[in-house]
C-alpha cells in the first residue's frame, strides 16, 4: 500500500460513465417518451453511448492493471449486489402475483397459445453458457489462456443467441396482437422477460469488456470470476421465470 | 479541482457529499419557506397557480429526504469517517464510491430540472398511481432520481458491507466497533434489501405511463394497492436508514462529551440496532391504514409497528444511560446531542398513537402525521447532520467552529422548528388536513389559522438559525481557531491515530488493535 501514502488516488473513469449514463438512459427516456421529441432523444442517445463505452473502457483498463481490484474483495462485493438484485426480481415477480391471484380467470382474454418449445430451447441455451463460462474458468486456472478465449466466445454467442430468441419472441407475439399493452399477463410477461433479458446484455456485456483485453493477453481472473458468478445468477434468475411465465 | 472531480478517496468524496446534500437542503429549505407562506392563511398567498405549490411539494419532500438527509448520513458522514473509525485506508471499491457520489449529484441535477423543463413532475415524493400515470407531468424524471439515487445507495451498500467485513483494523472485534460504524452497516443492510423493492415499484410506474402495461389499472386487472405495498416496504425502512446513522451518532457525540462508554453496548447493537433492522420491513401497512384490506393485517401491522418502539427504547435507553454521572462538556455539538435528545422522544411518542389503527384513522393524512413525521426523520435527523458537523469539524478543516454562533443557531433553530411543529400537531387535531394549498373550507376553526401564523413564524426562525450555522461554518473553516489533533479528547481511532486533517490512506502506519481496546476506554 505504499503508493497511497503520497498521492490522492483519482481516476476520470467513473464521473465519465456516470454523465453517459445519465445523458444515455433518463434524458433519451423523457425526451422519447415524454416529451415526443425524436431528435433530442437521438442527440441525447448519440453523446450519452459514447461516454458509457469511454469511461467503461478507461474503468476495466484501470482494474486490469491493479491485480488484486485495489483490495480484492471483489468477489464478496458482487454477491452482496446479487442479494439487492433478487430483491429487484421478487418485487417485479410480486406485482405479477398479485394481478394473477386477484384475477377471476387465468390467462385473461386475448393471450393467445404461448409456445413452450422456444422457452425450452432458450433454457437449454442459457444452461449451456454457465457451463462454458464454468470451463473457461476452469481453464484459465490451467493457464490456458487460448481455451478460455474460445469458451468465453462461446458464452458470448450463447447469450446473444438466447437474446435473440427472446426478440424473435416478442416480434411473433406482437405481430400476433399480443403487445405489452394487451392485458394483465402481457403486462407482466413483457415486464418480467424484458428485464431478465436485460441483464442477460448486462452479463454479455460484461463477458465482451472481459474478452476484447484478453484478446492483447490481458487477464484478471478477479473480473473473470465476479462475471463468472453474476452470470450464473441470471441463468438461476431464468429458471424463476420460465417456471412462473410460461410453465405455471 | 480535477483532485477533487476525480478523486476516489473516501475523505474527499465524503465532503462531495456534504456539499451536495446542503446544496439540496438549501433548496428544498427555500421550498418550505414558500408552502409556510402559502399556508400562512386561507386562499392563495404567494401564488395563484396550485400547480407550482405542488412542485414545490414535490421538490421539497423528494430532496429533503433523498438528496439531504440519506446522502448526509450515509453519504458525507458514513464515507468520511466509518473508514476512519475501523483503521482501514479506505473503502473497498474506491471507484464505485466515486460513481456512487457523481449519481447523486446528478440525481439531484435531474431534480433541479424540474424547475425549468416544461410539464414537471407534480406526484409528491410518493408517486401515487393511477395519478401518477395519468398526469401530463414528467414522471419519467421522478422514476429516474429515484433510480439514479437508488443505485447510488445500493453500491454504497455494497461498498460499506464488504469494508466493514473485510477491512477492519487486525485485532478488531465486532463488539469493539464504534456505534456509528454499527448504524451505518445497518442503514445500509436495509438499503440493499428494500430500496430494490422501491426501485421495481418506480420502474413498473414507468412501464405502466410509459410502456402501457396495466400493473396499476384495475379496469385491465391490475392494482393501485400494489404500488403503496411496495413503496411503503421500502419507504417506512428509509426512516431507519435516516434513523440509525443519526441516532448513533449522537451516540459518538454523547460519548465523547460526557467521556463514558455506550451504556448497554451490546444491548443497543444486538438488540436495538439489528431489532430494528429486523422488524423494520412487516410495519408498512400502517401508512395504508385507510386503505381497503382485511382487519387481521391492520391488526398484525399496528402490533409490529408497536413492537418496533421496543429496539428503538433500548437504543435511546443506551443514549440517557451514556449521559449518567458523565463528566459532560457542554459545547455546540453537545448542545445538539441534548436537542436532539428532545426532539426524538417527542417524535417518537407521538409516533405510538399513529402505530394504532382506532386513532390512526382519525389523523390520517392530517397536519398531525405531517408534525410527527417531521419530528421524528426530519428535524430529528438534519440536528443530528448539524451536530455531526460541529463534532467533526476540526476532522474536516483543522479548525473549530466558532462556539458563540454555534450555539446562538442551536437555539434560533431550535425554538424555530418546536414553533413550527407544535402548533401543527394541533392544527392536525383540529382536523387541517395534510399539503392543502388553500384550506379556506377550515377556516370555521380559527385556532387552525392560529397555528399556521405560528408555524409560519416558526419556519422564518429556522431560516435566520441555518443562515447562521452555515455561514459559521463557512467563516470558521477560513480564520477559524486551529485544533488540535484530538480537541475533544475522544478514544476513538478517527481521533487518536490519524493527523488533525488525514491524508491520502488515512493512517501513516498500519493500526492494529489489542482485545481490550473500545473506542469508548475512558477508564471506567
Ligand atoms: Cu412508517
Amino acid at each position: 500500500m505504499a503508493e497511497h501514502e503520497h498521492h490522492w488516488e483519482s481516476s476520470w473513469a467513473p464521473l465519465v460513465l456516470v454523465v453517459g449514463i445519465v445523458l444515455a438512459i433518463p434524458l433519451t427516456f423523457a425526451s422519447y417518451f415524454q416529451y415526443e421529441n425524436a431528435l433530442v432523444s437521438a442527440l441525447f442517445a448519440g453523446v450519452g453511448v459514447p461516454l458509457m463505452l469511454i469511461g467503461l473502457a478507461k474503468w476495466v483498463d484501470e482494474g486490469l492493471d491493479q491485480t488484486h481490484l485495489h483490495f480484492g474483495y471483489a468477489v464478496p462485493g458482487i454477491s452482496v449486489f446479487i442479494v439487492s438484485e433478487v430483491f429487484i426480481f421478487l418485487g417485479i415477480f410480486s406485482g405479477y402475483w398479485m394481478m394473477r391471484l386477484e384475477a377471476d380467470s387465468w390467462p385473461p382474454a386475448g393471450t393467445p397459445h404461448m409456445s413452450m418449445v422456444l422457452p425450452v430451447i432458450m433454457t437449454v441455451i442459457l444452461v449451456s453458457s454457465s457451463f462454458t463460462i464454468h470451463v473457461a474458468e476452469e481453464k484459465l486456472e490451467d493457464g490456458d489462456e487460448a481455451g478460455f478465449r474460445k469458451m468465453l466466445m462461446v458464452t458470448i454467442a450463447l447469450a446473444l443467441i438466447f437474446f435473440s430468441c427472446t426478440m424473435y419472441e416478442y416480434s411473433h407475439l406482437v405481430h400476433e396482437g399480443f403487445g405489452p399493452s394487451t392485458n394483465s399477463y402481457s403486462t407482466a410477461f413483457y415486464s418480467i422477460t424484458g428485464f431478465h433479458a436485460s441483464h442477460v446484455l448486462v452479463g454479455a456485456s460484461i463477458f465482451v469488456a472481459i474478452l476484447i483485453p484478453a484478446l492483447g493477453g490481458r487477464i484478471n481472473k478477479t473480473f473473470v470470476q465476479c462475471g463468472s458468478i453474476y452470470w450464473h445468477f441470471v441463468d438461476i434468475v431464468w429458471f424463476f421465470v420460465v417456471s412462473q411465465i410460461y410453465f405455471w | 479541482m480535477k483532485d477533487w472531480i476525480f478523486t476516489t478517496d473516501h475523505k474527499r468524496i465524503g465532503v462531495l457529499y456534504l456539499v451536495g446534500s446542503f446544496a439540496a437542503f438549501a433548496v428544498a429549505g427555500t421550498m418550505a419557506l414558500l408552502i409556510r407562506i402559502e399556508q400562512f392563511s386561507p386562499g392563495p398567498n404567494i401564488t395563484e397557480d396550485p400547480n407550482m405549490y405542488n412542485s414545490w411539494l414535490y421538490f421539497h419532500g423528494a430532496a429533503m429526504i433523498l438528496a439531504f438527509l440519506i446522502p448526509g448520513l450515509t453519504g458525507w458522514a458514513a464515507n468520511y469517517f466509518l473508514p476512519l473509525m475501523i483503521g482501514a485506508p479506505d473503502v473497498a471499491f474506491p471507484r464505485i464510491n466515486a460513481f456512487s457520489v457523481w449519481l447523486f449529484w446528478l440525481a439531484i441535477v435531474i431534480a433541479l430540472l424540474s424547475f425549468v423543463i416544461p410539464d414537471p413532475p407534480d406526484i409528491m415524493w410518493t408517486g401515487y398511481p393511477p395519478y401518477s400515470v395519468q398526469t401530463e407531468g414528467n414522471t419519467a424524471f421522478y422514476v429516474f432520481t429515484v433510480h439514479l439515487l437508488g443505485f447510488s445507495s445500493i453500491l454504497g451498500a455494497v461498498n460499506f458491507l464488504t469494508t466493514v467485513i473485510y477491512m477492519r483494523a487486525p485485532g478488531m472485534g465486532w463488539n469493539q466497533l464504534n456505534l456509528f460504524v454499527w448504524g451505518t452497516v445497518a442503514a445500509f443492510a436495509i438499503q440493499l434489501i428494500f430500496i430494490p423493492v422501491l426501485a421495481a415499484a418506480v420502474t413498473l410506474l414507468l412501464f405502466d405511463k410509459y410502456l402501457g402495461t396495466h400493473f396499476f389499472d384495475p379496469a385491465a386487472g391490475g392494482d393501485v394497492l400494489l404500488y403503496q405495498n411496495l413503496f411503503w416496504f421500502y419507504s417506512h425502512p428509509a426512516v431507519y436508514v435516516i434513523l440509525l446513522p443519526a441516532i448513533t451518532i449522537l451516540g459518538e457525540v454523547i460519548a465523547t462529551m460526557s467521556k463514558n462508554p455506550i451504556f448497554n453496548y451490546k444491548a443497543c447493537v444486538y438488540a436495538g440496532i439489528w431489532g430494528v433492522v429486523l422488524i423494520s420491513g412487516e410495519v408498512w401497512v400502517h401508512h395504508l391504514y385507510v386503505s381497503g384490506m382485511p382487519n387481521w393485517i391492520r391488526i398484525g401491522m399496528m402490533i409490529s409497528t408497536l413492537m418496533i418502539s421496543v429496539p428503538v427504547g433500548i437504543i435511546a435507553m443506551s443514549l440517557w444511560g451514556t449521559l449518567y454521572k458523565g463528566s459532560i462538556t457542554y459545547n455546540t455539538a453537545m448542545t445538539y446531542a441534548a436537542g436532539c435528545m428532545f426532539l426524538f422522544l417527542i417524535g417518537g411518542l407521538t409516533g405510538i398513537p399513529l402505530a394504532m389503527t382506532v386513532i390512526d384513522v382519525n389523523v390520517s393524512d392530517t397536519a398531525f402525521v405531517h408534525a410527527h413525521f417531521h419530528f421524528v426523520m426530519g428535524i430529528f435527523a438534519a440536528f443530528c447532520v448539524i451536530m455531526g458537523v460541529y463534532y467533526w469539524f476540526p476532522k474536516m478543516t483543522g479548525r473549530i467552529a466558532n462556539e458563540k454562533w454555534g450555539k446562538i443557531g442551536f437555539w434560533l433553530n431550535f425554538i424555530g422548528v418546536n414553533l413550527t411543529f407544535f402548533p401543527l400537531f394541533v392544527a392536525g387535531l383540529h382536523g387541517m388536513p395534510r399539503r392543502y394549498y388553500d384550506y379556506a373550507q377550515f377556516a370555521y376553526d380559527p385556532t387552525i389559522e392560529k397555528m399556521h401564523h405560528m408555524a409560519t413564524v416558526g419556519a422564518f426562525v429556522v431560516l435566520a438559525g441555518m443562515a447562521i450555522t452555515l455561514l459559521n461554518w463557512i467563516g470558521s473553516a477560513i480564520a477559524g481557531e486551529k485544533a488540535s489533533a484530538n480537541p475533544w479528547n475522544s478514544k476513538s481511532l478517527e481521533w487518536t491515530h490519524t493527523e488533525i486533517i488525514p491524508g491520502p490512506g488515512n493512517f501513516k502506519e498500519p493500526v492494529t488493535v489489542s482485545a481490550d481496546w473500545t473506542p469508548y476506554n475512558y477508564g471506567k
